[in-house]
């Protein structure tokens, strides 16, 4: 062993504090899950929408608000498991079968929307308040999933990016249908789906900024490479 | 890799997670070898000092990330998942350097004209310079020794004689120019 490296691993051992070894994704998935919910639960308090107890009486409803809020839950899993070191890859597609789920669940509707109005006088304008209220609703569990995510380590910045998003996005979708009374479903399925997918895409695309290494090698007395030393 | 082996690494990081310095340095001076080891085999073209760079850069990511080693798993998946994301970050740094990298030949330092190659001023008379200098009226002298001989900034040499930095500036304009002409009268 090289006189720098061991000057290096001395370093290391004199800064080492003692650290709580991070929880089970699942568990770490449900904390974040608790948190977000008392969050929505407020803003749910604060302005429900006005059909509320009617449509949580129609089962397609429920199970469409059951399905995204498993592919929120599904995502957090898969992304608090993209940054333990050696933890198994297939996790990351846990959130696909909620997904399918959750897009099958409008199918239904959207048939019947077709065969009434038929392809061209589909009802799909939209005044584009539902998105807004997607980020609104997203924003505090979406930061509190990066603060909790970046504890892990960052070995794939742009799909954990992409996965928190999915898992934030979905949970703000979930509050939306719960506040807003919007039922076109076709249109649930172009602005509210394709929403939730741009949201989680944008946070992969810029997952690198939020997770890297850079950022995590940095700390009080930070520690640099023996070889940067001496050459100082 | 012996199954004693993990078990006695998953020990020693147990410790270090508790805060236990000398399991620490022990277990980061076993695995050390063996991620040197992975390294050399992984970037044969690269020195020694570069290896140990990135051996270093491995080491502090291992540090950095401690709390994410679970002591229920087995500890060697774990530090190869960090080696080997770390080992491909290298490699796309360097790539992304090769891309960036443009090689150029040599150039001239200057241009090929005569006149731009010239190695000192023409006027070396420091002498008559200072005589210049010396006749200038008290206050265009008093500007140029502060300024362009004591180097301070205007504000400063304003200061020192309780003048406006206006004032500094138009007599060190008129010094310069006085100077210029009587340089030019004497060669």
């Amino acid at each position: 062993m090289t006189r720098e490296t061991e000057q290096f691993i001395r370093q290391l051992a004199e800064n080492v504090r003692p650290v709580r070894a991070l929880a089970q994704p699942y568990v770490r998935a449900t904390v974040w899950l608790g948190l977000s919910v008392c969050y929505l639960a407020v803003v749910l308090l604060l302005t429900p929408r006005h059909d509320l107890s009617p449509k949580l009486s129609e089962p397609l409803f429920i199970i469409e608000q059951l399905a995204a809020l498993v592919t929120g839950v599904a995502a957090a899993v898969a992304a608090f498991a993209t940054v333990i070191p050696g933890h198994d890859r297939r996790w990351v597609m846990l959130p696909l079968l909620p997904l399918a789920a959750w897009w099958a669940s409008l199918g239904p509707s959207c048939i019947q929307e077709l065969n009434h109005f038929g392809l061209r006088a589909l009802p799909i304008k939209h005044d584009l308040r539902c998105f807004p209220f997607i980020v609104l609703l997203g924003a505090i569990p979406a930061v509190a999933m990066a603060v909790m995510l970046r504890r892990g380590a960052p070995l794939t910045p742009h799909l954990t990016a992409a996965l928190g998003g999915l898992a934030a996005a979905g949970l703000g979708n979930v509050g939306v249908r719960l506040i807003h009374p919007e039922d076109v479903t076709v249109m649930l399925l172009v602005w509210h789906v394709a929403g939730v997918i741009a949201l989680s895409a944008l946070a992969g695309r810029a997952g690198h900024y939020f997770f890297n290494w850079r950022s995590l090698q940095r700390w009080p007395g930070s520690i640099s490479h023996a070889s940067e030393n001496s050459a100082r | 890799m012996t199954e004693s082996t993990t078990a006695h690494f998953a020990e020693l990081m147990c410790a270090a997670q508790a805060g236990d310095a000398d399991a620490y340095i022990q277990l980061l001076n076993e695995i050390t070898p063996r991620i040197r080891q992975i390294v050399r085999r992984q970037r044969r073209f690269l020195g020694a000092d570069d290896i140990e760079d990135l051996v270093q850069d491995i080491l502090l990511s291992v540090h950095a990330v401690r709390a994410t080693y679970d002591p229920q798993r087995p500890f060697m998946p774990w530090l190869l998942a960090i080696t080997r994301n770390r080992l491909a970050d290298s490699a796309r740094r360097y790539a992304r350097g090769a891309a960036r990298e443009v090689h150029v030949e040599n150039f001239a330092v200057t241009f090929a004209d005569d006149r731009a190659n010239t190695d000192i001023d023409t006027y070396g008379d420091s002498q008559a310079l200072r005589q210049a200098i010396e006749a200038l009226p008290p206050m265009q002298r008093g500007a140029i020794e502060m300024l362009k001989l004591g180097e301070m900034s205007l504000k400063e040499a304003a200061h020192a004689c309780n003048t406006t930095v206006g004032a500094l500036k138009v007599a060190t304009h008129r010094a310069m120019t006085a100077l210029r002409k009587m340089v030019a009268k004497e060669r």
